[in-house]
């Protein structure tokens, strides 16, 4: 059976104006428990690239400039 | 070459020459780095990033130094907490907070003097945990800072030193004019056993403010205080039942036989915490007074008062 | 990004520690501590820093046995009865006798409790039978004063790598485990003389109310993978039926910390605002009293704290807020819900193994080692019952400080090359095929299958269908799994871990033909409780001949005697009233 590409709002928020990815920090996207967060290749700021969060917040709670925002995912919102 | 799959240990100079780079993205994510190493030479490294134009990047050392203990890194710290940004000052009070090495005290004394209010506050909370006797003098002096704050962070220090002949300076505070003073000076007395303790937590059962009262009345109870159950049950009708709560449980705790009656009254109140509380209270005391108040709600609406009923009951037996 | 890498490496040790969560981080440092010489490597599947159950803090302590208020024996009693027996005591004894110690340290580590305001514990007592809580306003620092000493005691720690099997020896010790990197899919082999498997609970069990697939009780990283390696390594496994289920905030996974608002006078009410629970400890008989008042006319259940004084309410809802899973703010933010004027409402979690709210564990003894010598468990995934954050950091202790001796007395143990291949081979199957079903989808239909199927109360012709649906999934997933990256190979991996935990669930709770702990194990063909059978341990392993089975093991004889007055003493507050 071929595969879907079914779109999904995801929680996790990242202000790309505070985002200090391109100068080499990586805090967020290494503290998640599940691996969710990545730089982007093509504006070298950290976003969500997969929809598998607890929401348990060190991404936001440790990144140095504030610019990341965890929300509750719609499905138990 | 073997392979080695492991978190790297980061070299200090290579930080160094970062924190030297011109963009400050570049300095921050270099503390964090030099912060992750756990070596001691980076302490000095952050401490020099203390001084870096740009504000988060300073906010970001204050941060960082949290992450070590000792002299030196107090040394550093008393630098950010006089910084003239206010995140980067609080940041280092938290940061100050986090050293348990009694040596790191030392570089901290000097700012519970300082002309501004917060940075006396922080330098308190920092040497509170160290637990320094020579701590007791400038922390009695700050007694009588004119900033609430610094009071309450003042009798931080002195509680945690539990000094017999600071009994006088507790009291006197214990009669502060801001309620946040009182309480915490009604908890520093706790260690005490005296007379003239008793007293001012006897005092303060007649406090304006609820949690002065609800901290005195557990206080008579935990430091088993005697002379304190006439005025507790006089304290008994208090307009807040959580002082309430707290007063029953003292009375509990100091077996009071006489308040048995003022107890078994409780079992009739509306809120069902102040009927589990008189209940257990009745079991602490346990003596025939208090079966006929019991045995009357064995079968009480709430399960908590149930069970309490139950085993007040049974300590009776 | 996240490409699909060939490649193999392999690295020795002597104390190879699985999970960097709570116990693991400590089992490291111990075993480090005693032998500084030691090479010690600690694995774990996301990254150190934040990993694990405690990810964000912990706010309390809810056992704690700290002299003064409360004995080792007497905590020892009441794990035995809040278990209904089936308990060997040596291992409760010896973290009741090892955590006081063990605060103290963690103390100096920078992790911060509650003290008065002479600097002494503010340990709470929140009913009369024991004094155990110990509170953490400012819990948040848990993990980051962990992750210091860490790297103080030089630990090797290797991120992003996830387990997927135990290597034994030839001669039936622990030689060591396999290991795929989440982000590139190489593989790393490590030969070690013992290891410590500290992975957490298996959270990702039961599906939440919500749907949401991450959405568990348990860090969503918990799957399970201890459970599923423990058993193919040939380790006995305890209790499986004694099943995890938890009070929480309805629709969020926030606990429902009864622990915190307690002290403070909040309670578990239902809807008329009114207790309703007998039970005086948290155990299955509480779960069960809950589930009941749930499904009456009395439900749903709610956390009351809108008696309290506003600053009071506005304080417990700050700590809930801010330490242990501070997203409960916004979500209570974007209901409009505040603690100080509405009740809450709550509801049960879905089903798990977790010895850390339970007793379903790995089988270990009083030293943490399990049934396969050199292989030790600890924490969630370990069978000592009840062992919530403080039994994880003790008992990882006592792995550590054990193991390490172990690992001084002998040699590696050579394992089978051809085992190595074998593992490369299923972990990498789905990753061979152009088309398939992503691991998703299988992981969704198994654990909705778990919801449907084994939650309790537990229904035996229910429990084969189940068995004959997850064997299908099984096909599903060996035959037609697709994995198209790194990380949808960790995924895929996971519901590995996921479908072995139901079979497993499955299995036991078949097997014990009793109902015992309340609602995590409640057989409604044998609903009442059986001491002259079943007052032993289920042990589940794999059988000579590959397949599934569980056995009966005694309880160890007691050590701290228990009465019949003071069984009694606890059953009697049970009785309801008559209304």
């Amino acid at each position: 059976m071929p595969l879907a590409n079914t779109s999904t709002s995801v929680p996790v928020v990242v202000d790309e104006d505070k985002c200090i990815a391109d100068k080499g920090c990586t805090v967020c996207v290494d503290v998640c428990p599940l691996d969710v967060l990545r730089i982007s290749e093509l504006t070298g700021k950290a976003y969500m690239k997969f929809d598998e969060c607890w929401y348990c917040m060190p991404c936001e709670a440790d990144c140095p400039t504030g610019a990341v925002t965890v929300n509750i995912p719609y499905l138990l919102k | 070459m073997t392979f080695e799959p492991f978190e790297a240990f980061c070299d200090l100079d290579d930080l160094a020459e970062k924190l030297r780079d011109a963009d400050p993205g570049v300095r921050r994510v270099a503390v964090m780095d030099l912060a992750d190493t756990a070596e001691p030479g980076a302490v000095a490294l952050i401490g020099s990033a203390l001084h870096d134009g740009v504000p988060e990047v300073r906010l970001q050392a204050a941060i960082a130094l949290g992450e070590f203990d000792g002299r030196d890194c107090a040394q550093m710290l008393v630098v950010g907490l006089v910084d003239a940004d206010h995140r980067v000052a609080r940041a280092a009070a938290d940061s100050l907070a986090e050293l348990k090495d009694p040596a790191a005290a030392d570089p901290i004394f000097p700012l519970i003097a300082h002309a501004a209010p917060a940075v006396r506050a922080g330098a308190l909370r920092g040497i509170k945990e160290l637990r320094r006797p020579d701590a007791l003098p400038l922390a009695l002096r700050a007694l009588d800072d004119a900033d609430p704050q610094v009071r309450v962070e003042a009798l931080g220090v002195v509680g945690y030193l539990k000094v017999e002949e600071t009994l006088p300076a507790l009291i006197a505070a214990s009669r502060d004019a801001h309620a946040e003073v009182r309480r915490t000076a009604v908890g520093a007395l706790g260690f005490s056993r005296s007379a003239h303790a008793a007293e001012a937590l006897i005092r303060a059962l007649s406090d304006s403010d609820w949690s002065v009262r609800a901290a005195a009345a557990e206080i008579l109870g935990k430091g088993r205080f005697a002379r304190a159950v006439a005025p507790l049950m006089a304290a008994f009708e208090d307009p807040e039942w959580q002082v309430q709560v707290k007063i029953m449980r003292s009375l509990g705790q100091l077996k009071a036989a006489e308040a048995v009656p003022l107890i078994g009254r409780s079992l009739e109140a509306e809120i069902s915490n102040l009927r589990k509380e008189a209940a257990a209270a009745l079991g602490e005391i346990a003596v025939p007074a208090c079966r006929p108040y019991l045995e009357g709600f064995v079968d009480d609406p709430d399960p908590d008062v149930r069970k309490n009923v139950r085993w007040a009951l049974g300590r009776i037996e | 990004m996240d490409e699909i890498t060939a490649g193999l490496s392999e690295i020795d040790c002597d104390v190879l520690v699985i999970g960097g969560g709570t116990a693991g981080p400590m089992a490291a440092y111990k075993a480090k501590m005693k032998n500084p010489d030691a090479k010690v490597v600690l694995l774990e599947k996301a990254n150190v820093k934040r990993s694990g159950a405690i990810s964000m803090g912990m706010d309390g302590l809810n056992n704690a046995v700290i002299p003064g208020h409360s004995t080792p024996e007497q905590y020892t009693k009441e794990i035995t009865i809040a278990n209904d027996g089936i308990v060997d005591q040596a291992a409760v004894l010896k973290y009741a006798e090892n955590c006081f110690e063990m605060i103290q340290e963690l103390d100096r580590f920078g992790i911060r409790f509650q003290k008065d305001e002479n600097g002494d514990y503010d340990v709470k007592k929140v009913h009369h039978m024991g004094t155990y809580v110990l509170p953490m306003p400012n819990g948040e620092t848990v993990k980051k004063a962990l992750y210091r000493q860490l790297r103080r005691a030089r630990i090797l720690i290797s991120n992003r790598y996830m387990a997927t099997r135990l290597l034994t020896g030839k001669s039936g010790r622990i030689a060591g485990a396999i290991a795929v990197n989440t982000r590139t899919a190489e593989f790393l082999v490590v030969r070690a003389k013992t290891v410590i498997m500290s992975m957490g609970a298996a959270g990702r069990l039961g599906l939440p109310t919500s749907g949401y697939l991450f959405g568990t009780y348990e860090n969503a990283a918990n799957s399970g993978e201890g459970y599923a390696m423990a058993y193919h390594a040939g380790a006995k496994l305890a209790n499986l039926e004694c099943f995890q289920i938890n009070p929480l905030i309805k629709d969020y996974n926030g606990p429902a910390c009864a622990y915190v608002a307690g002290p403070f006078g909040g309670y578990t009410a239902n809807a008329k605002g009114e207790r309703f629970i007998e039970c005086d400890y948290w155990s299955g008989q509480m779960m069960q009293e809950f589930y009941k008042e749930l499904q009456s006319g009395n439900g749903p259940v709610f956390l009351r704290l809108n008696h309290l004084r506003q600053e009071t309410a506005d304080h417990i809802e700050h700590i809930l807020h801010t330490v242990e899973r501070p997203s409960r703010g916004r979500f209570h933010e974007a209901r409009g819900t505040r603690y100080a004027q509405t009740m809450i409402e709550m509801h049960i979690s879905e089903i798990g193994f977790c010895s850390g709210h339970s007793a379903s564990g790995v089988f270990v003894d009083e030293c943490a080692r399990t049934t396969v010598p050199g292989l030790y468990a600890a924490g969630d995934m370990a069978s000592v019952p009840h062992n919530y954050m403080l039994g994880a950091f003790t008992n990882g202790a006592i792995a550590g400080e054990d193991a390490i001796d172990f690992a001084a007395e002998v040699d590696f143990d050579a394992y089978d090359r051809a085992d190595v291949l074998a593992e490369q081979e299923r972990v990498l199957a789905p990753t061979r095929r152009e088309d398939g079903i992503p691991p998703n989808q299988i992981e969704y239909k198994v654990r909705r299958l778990v919801n449907d199927y084994l939650q309790p109360p537990k229904v035996s012709k229910k429990y084969e269908l189940a068995q004959q649906r997850f064997a299908e999934a099984r096909e599903d997933m060996e035959q037609v799994m697709v994995a198209r990256d790194a990380h949808e190979l960790m995924r895929a991996l996971e519901v590995s871990s996921i479908l072995d935990c139901a079979d497993m669930a499955a299995c036991a709770s078949l097997y014990r033909a009793e109902s015992r702990w309340g609602l995590y194990h409640w057989r409604t063909d044998y609903p009442e409780r059986n001491d002259d059978e079943w007052k032993c341990h289920v042990l589940l392993g794999k059988q000579d001949d590959g397949t599934m089975g569980c056995e009966k093991r005694a309880v160890q004889p007691y050590i701290v005697p228990i009465s019949d007055d003071e069984k009694d003493a606890y059953y009697k507050q049970r009785i309801t009233a008559e209304a």
